[in-house]
Order: C-alpha cells, then structure tokens, then sequence
C-alpha cells in the first residue's frame, strides 16, 4: 500500500485512536455543550438578577477554558496524528473528499477558541451583555464545528449510494453534500447534541460539587440543580433518537450488533453486543444517579458524587463511540475501504498481480517466505490485531494447525457471503504464493510450530 | 393514586414505616462513605440471587455440569451476560464485605453493644467465602476441578477429623459428578438458607443500634455531631450507589465475560498459571510461607492453627477493646487492624507476583 506500518505491541493500534478518541470526546462534546450552557446559565443569570452566580460561572469557565482549549485541542490533534498513522489511507480519503469541509471546521475551530478566550478573559471587564453575545458566538461556533465533523464522521458508515457511485472516478469532490449528508446525518447530530448537552451538565456538576454549602448554600442548590436538569432531554429523547440512528444503519451493520447475544465465542465480534449492553446501561442510569446524588440533595453534593457521575458518563460516552466504530466493519468507510485499508475496487486486481506489488513501503528483495507472510501480516492485519496483545492473532490460532490456519485464510481470501466471517472480516487480498507465505508466518507463531507446519515453501 | 395510597397504607402501614424512616438518623462526617459498603454487599447478594435463580433454570448438577454451563455460555442468549454476571457480582460482594468488615474495624464499631453485628458479620464473611468455594466448582472444567481438588486438600490436614470432613464434602474419595451435586446442594440451598436469616439478624442489629461513628466523632460533644435522616437522604444515596455499583457489574460483567475452560479430566495436567481466587490468594500464599519454613505435616498443622488462632483474635477484638474512647487498647486494636490489613494485601499481592 502507500504508507509505512507502525506496530504497537500490546494494546495494538485501534486502541491507540480508542483512547485518545474517548478522552477527546468526553471533552469536545463537553467543548460544544458546555458553550450553550454558559450562554444559558449566565443569560439566566442576568435575567433574574443572581448576581451570585457571575463569579461561579467565572470560576467554570476558567475550568472550561483549560478543559477544552487545552486537552480538547491537544487530544483532537492528537486523534488526527495517530489516524494519520493507523489508517493513512482512509484519512488520506476523509482529506480529499472534504477539503471544504476540513477548512469550514478549521474556521469553527479558530473562532471557537479565540471566542473561549476572550469569554474568561473579559469576565467584569466589558458590559455584561456584550459578555453574553461573546458567550453566544463561542456557543455557536462550536456546534458548528459539531454540525460539520458529523457529517465526516457518518459518511464513514454510511457514505451513501451517490458518493459510492463515484468512488475512484476522480469525481468524488461533485458529490460532496451527498457524502455530507449521508443517511446516518441528522440521527447521528440530534444523538450528538444530546450527548453535548448532557456532558455540559456532568461537567458543571463537578466545578459545583467543590461549593462550599456554608458559604454558597443556596447558589450550590440552584446550580446543582440546574446543572442536573440538563441530563433530562437526553435520558428523555435518547431511546427514540437511537432508534432513529439505528434505523438508517444499514441491515448487515446492524447484525453485529446481534453476534454476541448467544456467545462469547473469541473471534465472533461478539463484543459490540456486550459493549452496546454496557452502553444501554449506562446511559440509562446515569440521569438517575445524577438525580438521586445532585437533584434531590443538592446541599450535600460532593467531588465524590460529581466523579460518579463522571464516571458513569465516561463509560456511556466510551461504549458508544466504540460501539459506533466498531458497526462500521468490515470497513473503514463503509462499502468503500476496507479495516485494513484496501479498497473495495482493488481486491480483484490485489489477488490478480499481488498486494505487496502494489505496496510501495514493502521491501522488493524479500526472499524467505516468513519475510513476505510478516510483511503481509503488517499491511492486513496489523490494523485490528496484535501478535500477543490486543486481538492476540496468537491467541486466535493456539488451537490451529498449520492446515486449520490455512483454512481459515481461504475463507477469509473467498470472502464468500455465507462466510461467518463475511460480516466483520475483511478479504485477506494477495497472490495464492503471498497467502501460502502468511500462512506459514501464522503458522509460526505460536511456539512450538503448530503441528504439521512447514518451514519454508 | 391517592386512593391507592391510602388503601396500601391501611393495610401495611406505610406512613408509620415512612416516619420510623425519617426518624431514624444516620451520621454525617468525614468517613460517612464507608456506611455504603454494607448496602454495597447487599445489592450484590440480590443480584446474585436473581441471576442465580436465572442460571439453575439451565444448570445441571452432575455428570451434564459441563455441558450446560458451556451451553448457557455459548448457546442461550444473554446466558453468559447472567454468569458473568453472577460472578462478578459475587466478586464485587466479597470485597465489598472485605472494605466494609476493615471499616467497621476502624470505626471500633465492634464495640460494646454492637458485638453480635460484629460477629454475624464474621459469619457473613465466611459463609460468603463459602459461596465462593462452592460456586467455583460447578462449571467443572478443569480450572475448578483442580482448584477443588487443592483447596479440599486444606481441611484434610485438620488432625483426627480432617479425611472425614473432606471426604463428606466430596462425596468420596476423589472430586466427582458426586462433589458437583453436592457443592451445588451446598451452593443453592444449604447456603442461603443459613445465610438470609443471619443476614436478616445482622440487619436488625444494625437498624437495632444505628450507625457506629470514628472516635475522632465520638470525641466531639453531642451537639457538633451532625446526621441526616435515614429515610430518605440516605436511602436515596444508597439507591445511586446502587445504582453506580450496577454499572460497575455489567461494566466488568460485559468486559470480562466469564469463559469456561477445557472438561474436567482427573488424568489431565492443572491448567498453566493456576492460583486461587484473589479471596483466597492470602491464606495459600500464607500457608506456602509457612510451610516453607516448617516443611511437612507439621507446617501444615502450624499453618491453620495461626489460621484459627488469628480468627479468634479478630472475632475477639470487643472483649478486648471495651473503651468507648481511643485509650491504650483502642490503639493496639487499631495496630492489630493495620497489621492484618497488610498481611493481607502483602501475601495477595504476593500470590499473584510468585503464580
């Protein structure tokens, strides 16, 4: 392929984007929500003259700032450096495809930030309401920012028919507003959006859990409670919405969602099912958690109690998104690339003249069959596994012989429809000579050779 | 609604019961979070009644053991979301009892008149490792069939009695189809029925006697101390924790669904790596070094004499720290407390590094 492999052992590379993702999301949908809510609650302030909320709303702002602006932008450029990395080819795709789209974001971004800064900054220092219309431009430049990466982001599932149509035509930019607002759009933005609104009031609980009940009683219980009324719309609309999203998936993504109801079979996927479960339970109790510790006792509202929350929060934001990045296989963009960045469009021509003839960073001397079989392990797999860590490829085949591994490549390289693999996996794409040379690499792997392996070709 | 209210509070008293609830105070201070531990333990002994009713609708003790456990595992939907479940639970549970047994330790809520809701909690404790024990066994793969076999080796070295008390637990001489069927009458009967009406006791005393405080609390006039009403501050609290603690279930539950090894095979070797369960892990960790030090039959028998003597000890600590203020004894006591607390973390963590 076009790029070098970089091997992370252990935790493997999806893991490498999973956690900054989840760190990032957690803070940038915090970054888009907590925006509305400082509009909001220092609007609410003025309109009912409580004064005694300024200084705390400063105080929130001064955690928001650093929150967002620092560990949101670093975290957000961070996603952007390990994609680039882990899945050159489809970033390479997002960039092309997008570049309207990327430079609308990147003036969001900019006026976002610089809009952040001076809200905190010019606290008390110019009239309130132009301090607000300050607020509101931050608020909404960062939904806009929301409004434009959705649309990238669901074009990764769903690209939709029309983009899809002209996919490695050179015309793919003409259909740029249909990949942007692809069928999984407006569910996936409202889902967000709620997401966003909640996180603004997870987060605002914990600046006013630290209020000291004998100095800011009555400030702490308005703004606990306030701050826990925003969890509402999502606990309320959240099970309709998701059917909506849910709905525009399409049939055979939505089936990963059914693998792992009967088993935990290794090697089956099963584990969107179990991490959709924890997703459901989370969300669903979270709101209740928040009412329980914050709405009905604001006075006694601790660090303790916002960090549950947080928590709670933190697995419902984490599972999701995994969720929604794993549906997506066996693609990377739906329909169009596959997990281990190899087109749809190529496979034909890859098994024809070979995947390492058209891999540029792949060594042209390579003589040993385990030289190639590593190579093609690097280009194919490495992308989802790991040899003994994260989806341990070791782990999957202690029980295979040489001939059972060789099996399962064929399946894997028939990428027939009946196939159980066929709705997660990709194709494995290359020569018969390159996937024989695999095969002994796989082979190898678990020590002692397993039974019947054969050294060289 | 009204209507309904009225009609349920003729009948069961509702409104007496709600203002026994707000009557009833509990203690606010500094350490007030170690009183959810208790109620912890508690939501996890029904989650694990519920999924164990669950799981015996497709468990089948004896020879089929296996068999249907794999089944429920692999077979029937949501099946290993309920096992997982019920294990983990059942984790959470003991460390739960463990972190609230250390903190009524500390609290000196032992002390005089809570020393029947120190020692039924005791009995919890250990009828709560024999859950463990017994439940361990009842997938009979070859992780449990071996585990067994070592941990019934222990009550074999009790002088005179110990071959007839592990014989009578296996069923035999060696672990069997007979052992799963009666570590499973051990599990799902004899167990929870000594267990429910303990616990009911232990409850009872608490509501009996209220809420211990620390000394640092007992020492402050009456009038400073501060308290919340049961009903409904603290229930609610405990309602979220509960709730939290539920997600933590299904969070490891969802994670780390519990598999199931290779058959039982008495002529197989013992899966690579084993150890004991980390509730377990101390007191084999403890009796190796022991018997590393006195090796043969008489480290074995020194070992569960210290076993049994440092159990006394501790289910002892009232008779001997009978201040209601810390004095000299209250403060051995607390000695006492720390040195076994880190015994125990020592010789776990020990258990893993050496396995």
């Amino acid at each position: 392929m076009n790029y070098p492999n970089w091997e992370v052992p252990g935790i493997g590379l999806p893991w490498v984007i999973g956690i900054i993702a989840i760190f990032h999301i957690m803070i940038s949908h915090f970054a888009v929500g907590g925006g509305l809510y400082l509009a909001m609650a220092e609007r609410k302030a003025m309109k009912e003259g409580r004064t005694d909320w300024f200084p705390l709303l400063e105080r929130h702002s001064k955690f928001f700032l650093i929150l967002t602006g620092i560990f949101g932008a670093v975290s957000g450029v961070g996603i952007w450096f390990a994609i680039g990395l882990i899945q050159p080819e489809a970033t390479s795709t997002l960039i092309h495809n997008f570049v309207f789209g990327w430079a609308m974001e990147w003036v969001f971004f900019m006026v976002e930030l610089t809009s952040a800064i001076v809200y905190y900054y010019t606290w008390n220092r110019i009239p309130q309401a132009l301090h607000l219309k300050v607020g509101w431009l931050y608020a909404i430049a960062s939904v806009c920012t929301l409004v434009i990466i959705n649309g990238i982001l669901t074009f990764m599932l769903t690209p939709g028919q029309a983009w899809l149509s002209v996919a490695g035509t050179g015309n793919e930019s003409a259909y740029f507003w249909n990949a942007f607002f692809n069928p999984t759009y407006w569910p996936s933005l409202v889902l967000r959006i709620l997401v966003c609104l909640s996180l603004a009031g997870v987060w605002a609980l914990v600046t006013f859990s630290r209020l000291d009940e004998a100095t800011h009683g009555d400030s702490k219980v308005k703004l606990v409670r306030w701050s826990t009324s925003w969890l509402a719309p999502a606990f309320i609309l959240m099970p309709f919405v998701f059917a909506w999203y849910a709905a525009m998936v399409p049939a055979t993504n939505k089936h990963l969602l059914e693998l792992g109801m009967s088993t935990i079979g290794s090697g089956s996927f099963t584990q969107i099912t179990r991490v959709v479960l924890m997703s459901v339970m989370s969300t669903a109790t979270v709101a209740g958690v928040a009412y329980l510790f914050a709405y009905k006792y604001p006075r006694d509202f601790s660090p303790g109690h916002a960090t549950a929350i947080l928590f709670l929060a933190l697995i419902a934001t984490g599972s999701t998104e995994y969720a929604r990045e794993a549906i997506r296989k066996p693609y990377v963009i739906g329909s169009h690339m596959y997990s281990n960045s190899v087109r749809v469009r190529e496979v034909a021509q890859f098994n024809k003249e070979g995947y390492l003839t058209h891999s540029l960073w792949a060594p042209k001397d390579m003589t040993l069959a385990m030289d190639v079989g590593r190579t093609m392990f690097r280009g194919q797999c490495m992308s989802c596994h790991t040899i003994g860590g994260y989806r341990s490829m070791k782990h999957f085949l202690e029980e295979r012989d040489y001939k059972a591994i060789g099996n399962v490549l064929k399946m894997l390289h028939e990428n027939k429809k009946d196939s159980p693999y066929h709705n997660f996996m990709p194709p494995v794409v290359g020569t018969p000579e390159e996937i024989l040379d695999l095969q002994i690499y796989l082979a190898a792997l678990n020590p002692p050779p397993n039974k019947g392996a054969v050294a060289s070709r | 609604m009204a209507k309904i209210f009225e009609y349920l509070d003729e009948r069961l008293s509702i409104t007496e019961l709600r203002k026994f609830g707000e009557k009833k105070a509990v203690p606010l201070h500094k350490q007030s979070f170690w009183y959810y531990w208790g109620g912890i333990s508690l939501l996890c002994f029904l989650v694990q009644i519920v999924t164990g009713v669950m799981l015996i609708i497709y468990y089948k003790p004896g020879p089929d053991a296996y068999n249907s456990v794999r089944s429920i595992t692999y077979d029937v939907e949501f099946g290993w979301l309920i096992r997982s479940a019920h294990s983990w639970a059942a984790t959470i549970f003991l460390v739960s009892i463990f972190v609230h047994m250390f903190s009524v330790y500390f609290m000196k809520a032992y002390r005089s008149p809570r020393e029947f809701g120190w020692w039924s909690g005791i009995a919890l404790l250990i009828l709560g490792l024999l859950f463990g024990f017994s439940g361990y066994l009842l997938p009979m793969d070859q992780l449990s069939f071996v585990a067994t076999k070592v941990g019934l080796a222990i009550p074999e070295n009790i002088p005179v009695v110990g071959h007839a008390i592990a014989n009578l637990m296996r069923g035999g001489y060696e672990v069997s189809e007979i052992t799963v069927q009666r570590f499973f009458a051990w599990h799902a009967v004899v167990l929870p029925l000594i267990y429910i009406p303990l616990l009911m006791f232990h409850l009872w005393l608490v509501q009996k006697h209220g809420n211990a405080v620390p000394p640092s609390e007992e020492a402050k006039p009456e009038k400073e101390r501060m308290t919340i009403p049961f009903f409904p501050n603290f229930l609610m609290k405990d309602l979220a924790l509960w709730l939290v603690t539920l997600n933590v279930i299904a969070f490891f539950a969802s994670i780390f669904p519990q598999d199931i090894g290779k058959i039982a095979d008495p002529l197989g070797p013992a899966p690579v790596g084993i150890h004991p369960e980390w509730y377990f892990m101390s007191s084999f960790e403890t009796l190796k070094i022991i018997g590393k030090l006195i090796p043969g039959t008489i480290g074995e028998a020194v070992g569960i004499t210290i076993f049994t003597l440092g159990l006394v000890l501790w289910a002892l600590i009232p008779f001997y720290d009978v201040r209601s203020l810390a004095g000299k004894r209250g403060r051995l006591a607390t000695y006492f407390g720390l040195f076994c607390l880190a015994v125990l973390i020592v010789t776990t963590l020990l258990g893993y590094v050496m396995a």
